[in-house]
């Protein structure tokens, strides 16, 4: 059995029992945690809807086999499998987009198969960089983010080699 | 974003009236189906990490987390007389670290108004910020394992330890080119 089977688990009882000990109102927080999971799931409803609208038919439509055969040795060259192509590209792009795309992975390639652990490793460790930079500096006199935009973009991409190697290892 | 949807969207709908045009409306319909599904089970794993993420908050142990953070922040960003920027650079960090996303996006905005400089360019930590954001720097991959645990994973934490190593990997090398860059920079107006 592996270890990380326990560690969520082990963590949430501590935090209870840290909780009990703090006197804090247990019910109270899971109602309210109901509560904004039911907001965030209206904010962003459209955007999943949308997003999958467009995976499908970019599937459907045989587009996105060409592409992925297309750059192919680009990725396999950096020990990515081509299975992984769109989500690394869309990644940068839109967090929806990436969950639909993750969802389908699963139910095409399986969960625990290398590829299905290649994809959540690559979402846990990657971020919508385009919003991120979009949304961060909106309030600021910056126009132009020089260096940033293109590391962040080479980390992700960096961070998905990465992922994909460890999961062969681990 | 707007232009590549309009682009996809569009080559592929082309495509798809040319080679299989029964498929036009059903791929579309499918895809609103599958989006609905995946929102359905969104709910529940939200449901359960924001009840466990408002005990976190109630017994303030993202405070405590926040305070933690703070020696390590005056090293690395380097910031002159500016607490309040410090303090919302916590804030993020730590939120960032629980996958508290809701709270993480506000107090980035906030901390780069703070940092702002009013030239129009990038300076050094704000750059610091955003590659640790674009890194997603966190302990625990949330809606991930969920998303995992929902499709029927017979381990879902099994990716826990990879995406960890993965995450610190590459935002400590991110922030370590972000400091030699800056470094080169500072030579450079010498």
């Amino acid at each position: 059995m592996n270890i990380s089977v326990y560690i969520i688990p082990i963590f949430i009882l501590c935090l209870l029992i840290y909780s009990f000990y703090k006197k804090v109102n247990i019910y109270y927080a899971f109602v309210e945690g109901a509560k904004q999971s039911l907001q965030l799931i209206f904010d962003i409803f459209p955007f999943l809807i949308a997003m999958f609208l467009m995976i499908e038919v970019f599937k459907n439509s045989g587009l996105s086999l060409y592409l992925s055969e297309g750059l192919s040795p680009i990725f396999s060259f950096l020990g990515i499998p081509k299975e992984l192509i769109e989500l690394t590209l869309i990644r940068p792009f839109t967090g929806s987009g990436s969950l639909a795309l993750v969802s389908e992975i699963y139910t095409t390639y399986g969960i625990d198969t290398y590829i299905g652990r290649c994809a959540s490793v690559i979402m846990g460790s990657s971020e919508t960089v385009f919003y991120v930079s979009a949304v961060y500096f909106s309030k600021t006199s910056v126009k132009k983010l020089g260096y940033a935009l293109p590391l962040s973009l080479f980390m992700n991409l960096f961070g998905a080699v990465i992922s994909c190697l460890l999961c062969k290892i681990m | 974003m707007n232009r590549v949807f309009s682009v996809i969207i569009f080559i592929s709908l082309v495509l798809l009236l040319i080679f299989s045009p029964e498929n036009f409306i059903n791929s579309l319909i499918n895809g609103a189906e599958k989006g609905v599904n995946l929102s359905f089970s969104l709910i529940c794993i939200y449901a359960v990490w924001m009840s466990i993420l408002e005990l976190i908050k109630q017994t303030k142990l993202n405070e405590k987390l926040k305070k933690l953070l703070h020696p390590l922040i005056k090293k690395l960003f380097k910031i002159k007389d500016n607490t309040e920027a410090e303090n919302e650079i916590a804030i993020n960090i730590s939120s960032n670290l629980l996958g508290m996303g809701n709270a993480a996006t506000p107090s980035g905005i906030k901390a780069m108004q703070l940092l702002d400089d009013k030239s129009g360019k990038m300076n050094r930590p704000m750059s610091i910020l955003m590659m640790l954001n674009a890194c997603a720097l966190q302990i625990i991959p949330t809606t991930i394992i969920g998303l995992r645990v929902y499709a029927g994973s017979s381990n879902a934490s099994d990716i826990l330890l990879p995406s960890i190593i993965a995450t610190f990997t590459t935002s400590s090398l991110a922030v370590f080119i972000a400091l030699i860059i800056e470094k080169q920079k500072r030579k450079q107006k010498k």
